[in-house]
């Protein structure tokens, strides 16, 4: 499967990075962001108290990488590139937060380490393809072995707190933690494919729909006029009115 | 049995959540303190949950959940312009029908498993009677005009209620696409900003320019003889486009739009003349759009003051975080008083939501009081020791109250710049003393010192004051916006001495944004103040969001650690404890 | 949260969706737009589809193939 990933990596890093290499340091500056948010909320969260300040540094530099890739994506693009009014202001739109649960909570002290040695060791080898295959140039590059340095102890303290904690169950325990997160995260790359799948063919659905069923209904429709109105008129008391959606 | 209410607002702008306990409000939050996301509009749970956390409930005890709006009002009228506005909306229909049919129309089912409420336990008010009932129900008035006025709620714009002992009568109101709140919103993003975050930035800059593009204004959006307004439809495109709120036919009214980021020349001694004209045609854009929502607001209220014939008025939506345009408000409005709760914005409608059931509906005793926004989380003083000891921060402990101030009121006359993490965290967006930063404002290099080393802000936007209450006389706070002292939701003109002694809180037109500190409200907050002005005459501090650039107001302990250490903040206090820099080994990097 | 709340059942689950596709269509017909009922039938038909893909994610890719 390795392999078959850094074919992968590679097939669609050429075509990436030619075309918009731009938008891949911004895209990685985000997903830097939000690793450093979660980082964070494990530091909150870990009963560990000798571990918090490994998470805090490595929630520093994932931080500091979010804004090397920022700034390279401000080189790259040129001085007219136009970013949106949100990733001007540097408002971080994801992170690893689901159903209000952050990824630590979701997974534990020892998935979250095995998560975060798995998600490490991915982005040194995505990097290392991109490296490998020069699809970089000179300053992407340098900006790219700064933040390696940092990503290659992220693997291996992740990997040594891992191999810790699941010392008294023995080796099996932390390789087993691995195939867990592997795995999951095999399933969420698909889950993430189908529901692309799903929001194409149901744009298209209801892109149809807008064309064929709309027309006539144009014909009732109407925005409403300026100005003051009276308010809705309400038939229910308000008790009742307060129960319903509408 | 205790009657447990639980207001939400979510799944548009700023999610939050608010508990009351017969008639109390016991909590409130903001979900962006908690996913460190800001304008986090996904389900408020963790927010809810310390809500509940906070006052010893589980799910199981709330008897009403109370969301903000009526989802399928909203939806009609997503539809309904989706369709008057074909062929147009095609870009917009799929994307706003995928996001209601797979998701926000069956908002009742994702309460309830979100929540873990029963579905009898669930219900709706509606967006802006949220925002009155926050307004109103907040307020120091026995009865009084309400008048709410955001980007839209389900179809409402801009409304108007009577607040009184019979609840909250709706008076009139004006729909959508016709909307105040819209048309500066997309200004805000023809100046290059965020919308719902760049228009503060809008009305910072609006202060450097004159308004030479009023005319233009005023003929995309017209005042009507009704007391209402109307939008030129053909100028905006908020009504139909997925992501953009103007047409070129702006473009071909005002010019070319200001690019995100781009510099403001008008502070910068090397600009060429040309970078200067071209910043200063975005100031006059800003001055243009300011003056026309002020104007506009006046023509709203004079109608809002007749029609009602109430002397007070409160005002809430997004609109009414525009503390410049409070400010004419209550010096040429009819209103003897005027009252803005902080969280004015949709954060507040989870508040009013529940205030709304309580009182407008279960028919609770009710009685004008002070708002207090601090109403968030506070932290706990050991898990903080423990963290900061962890981490590796120099740390010092100041049980005494005075030894506290007086070690605090050192650190800023020494020009450190501090944050300040006391109490509840404040609901809305404004810091008043419990998630801030502080500096001494005097100095000339206070502003900038602030600026490079901590909040990365645009070079033309004004920081605050919080001033002691003894010292109001350092600004003009007109007597009708006497009741909005405590909540930065006024600008007014500075004193001449404020100007002189502290310009790093004085605008470039000589106007400032103060919070009025009383020792009731906040004693150790006021004490520092008087501390201040113990040593320098001036009891004043430069007040900012506790917050690096993009982020929300620091929520944990964890969050503002992180702060200190990622900008050259000088020190933390958190309640008693002083956190100082950390040592190299601890930033790595 | 820190502990999942109870979920309601899958019954229950439609019976809300039943209840507000009613609320929907009852509040269309009350309203000055009655006209836009039968669409939003369709359209509801529509979001039955989207929430049953969305309950089988995993084997939606297959189900799109066919349609
Ligand atoms: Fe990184
Ligand atoms: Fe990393
Ligand atoms: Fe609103």
């Amino acid at each position: 499967m390795g392999a078959l990933r850094r074919a992968w990596i590679g097939l669609t890093g050429q075509f990436a990075w030619r075309l918009r290499p731009a938008h891949m340091l911004r895209s990685f500056s985000r997903t830097e962001q939000g690793s450093a948010l979660d980082m964070f909320a494990a530091v909150e969260s870990t009963d560990r108290r000798d571990i918090r300040k490994k998470y805090f540094r490595h929630a520093l530099d994932e931080w500091r990488h979010a804004g090397i890739f920022r700034e390279r994506a401000r080189e790259v693009a040129g001085p007219d590139a136009v970013e949106s009014g949100r990733e001007e202001a540097g408002m971080l739109v994801e992170h690893g937060i689901v159903g209000g649960r952050t990824l630590f909570e979701r997974l534990g002290e020892r998935d979250f380490l095995a998560f975060v040695f798995v998600a490490e060791a991915d982005a040194v080898e995505q990097f290392g393809v991109y490296a490998r295959h020069g699809l970089l140039d000179a300053g992407t590059e340098a900006a790219l072995e700064r933040i390696l340095k940092d990503e290659l102890f992220h693997v291996s303290y992740s990997k040594h707190e891992l191999d810790r904690l699941s010392e008294a169950e023995g080796a099996a325990a932390a390789r087993g933690a691995v195939r867990r997160i592997r795995w999951s995260r095999f399933k969420e790359g698909y889950l993430r494919l189908s529901r692309d799948i799903g929001h194409g063919m149901s744009s298209l659905w209801l892109l149809a729909l807008y064309g064929l069923v709309l027309p006539p209904f144009r014909l009732f429709a109407r925005l409403e006029a300026p100005g003051w109105q009276a308010p809705p008129t309400e038939a229910r008391s308000a008790a009742d009115a307060l129960m319903s959606e509408a | 049995m205790p009657q447990v209410t639980l207001g939400v607002s979510a799944l548009y702008h700023d999610a939050a959540a608010a508990l009351m306990i017969d008639g109390q409000v016991i909590a409130a939050a903001q979900e962006e303190r908690f996913s460190r996301l800001k304008h986090d509009p996904s389900l408020p749970v963790r927010a809810a949950q310390w809500c509940l956390d906070e006052a010893g409930l589980s799910a199981q005890d709330i008897d009403q959940l109370i969301f903000y709006e009526k989802p399928l009002r909203k939806f009609e009228r997503i539809l309904s312009t989706s369709i008057a506005t074909f062929p147009r909306s095609a870009l917009s229909f799929p994307r706003q029908m995928k996001a209601w049919l797979g998701d926000k129309l069956w908002t009742r089912n994702r309460l309830v498993e979100a929540f873990g409420v029963r579905p009898e336990r669930v219900g709706f008010s509606d967006h802006h009677r949220s925002h009155a009932a926050s307004a109103f129900y907040s307020g120091p008035f026995e009865r009084a005009a309400v008048l709410v006025a955001d980007g839209v709620g389900e179809w409402a714009t801009t409304s108007l209620w009577r607040g009184g002992p019979a609840g909250l009568e709706p008076l009139g109101e004006v729909r959508w696409p016709h909307s105040l709140g819209l048309l500066y919103s997309a200004m805000t993003a023809f100046l290059g900003f965020a919308v719902n975050e760049g228009e503060y930035k809008v009305m910072g800059m609006a202060a450097w320019g004159t308004p030479r593009y009023r005319e233009a204004l005023d003929r995309v959006g017209r005042l009507l003889p009704d007391g209402g307004f109307a939008l030129d439809l053909d100028h905006f495109s908020h009504h139909w486009h997925p992501t953009r709120a103007y047409t070129d036919r702006l473009v071909a009214l005002l010019g070319p739009p200001r690019p995100p980021g781009a510099p403001f020349a008008l502070l910068d001694p090397s600009a060429s003349a040309a970078a200067r004209a071209e910043s200063q045609r975005h100031a006059d854009l800003a001055a243009s759009v300011q003056s026309w929502l002020e104007d506009a607001l006046l023509h709203v209220i004079r109608h809002a003051h007749q029609r009602s014939g109430e002397a007070n008025l409160c005002l809430a939506g997004g609109v009414a975080l525009n503390a410049v345009a409070n400010h004419r408000l209550a010096l040429e409005g009819p209103f003897a008083q005027l009252f803005v709760q902080p969280a004015a914005g949709d954060a507040g409608g989870a508040l009013g939501a529940a205030q709304w059931a309580s009182f407008g509906v279960a028919g609770r005793p009710w009685s004008p009081s002070r708002f207090r926004p601090d109403l968030g989380p506070s932290l706990d003083e050991g898990r903080v020791a423990d963290l900061v000891a962890d981490l590796g921060f120099p740390c010092e402990a100041l049980p005494h109250e005075d030894a506290l101030l007086d070690r605090a009121a050192q650190d800023l006359l020494s020009g450190q710049v501090l944050g300040w993490v006391q109490g509840r965290a404040e609901l809305g967006p404004r810091a008043l003393g419990h998630r801030s930063i502080l500096a001494d404002p005097r100095g000339p290099d206070t502003a900038l010192r602030v600026n490079t080393r901590v909040k990365l802000r645009e070079p033309f936007r004004p920081f605050a004051p919080s001033i002691a209450e003894e010292q109001a006389a350092l600004v003009q706070l007109p007597p009708a916006a006497a009741a909005l002292g405590p909540y930065m939701t006024v600008a007014c003109p500075a004193s001449d001495r404020l100007r002189e002694a502290a310009p790093a809180v004085v605008h470039v037109n000589g106007s400032t944004r103060p919070q009025l500190v009383s020792a009731a409200d906040d004693p150790r907050y006021h004490g520092l103040l008087r501390r201040m002005g113990e040593a320098t005459g001036l009891s004043a501090l430069l007040n900012t969001s506790f917050n690096l650039k993009g982020e929300p107001l620091v929520g944990s302990a964890t969050d503002a650690l992180a702060t200190l250490a990622r900008c050259e903040l000088d020190a933390v206090y958190i309640g008693p404890l002083r956190v100082g820099r950390p040592p190299a080994r601890v930033l790595g990097g | 949260m820190s502990s999942e709340p109870p979920k309601p059942s899958r019954l229950e689950s439609i019976l809300m969706r039943l209840g507000t596709a009613g609320a929907l269509l009852a509040m269309l017909g009350r309203g000055s737009r009655p006209w836009m009922l039968p669409l939003v039938l369709v359209l509801l038909v529509i979001g039955a589809g989207m929430v049953f893909l969305q309950s089988v994610q995993y084997v939606a890719p297959f189900i799109y193939m066919v349609f």
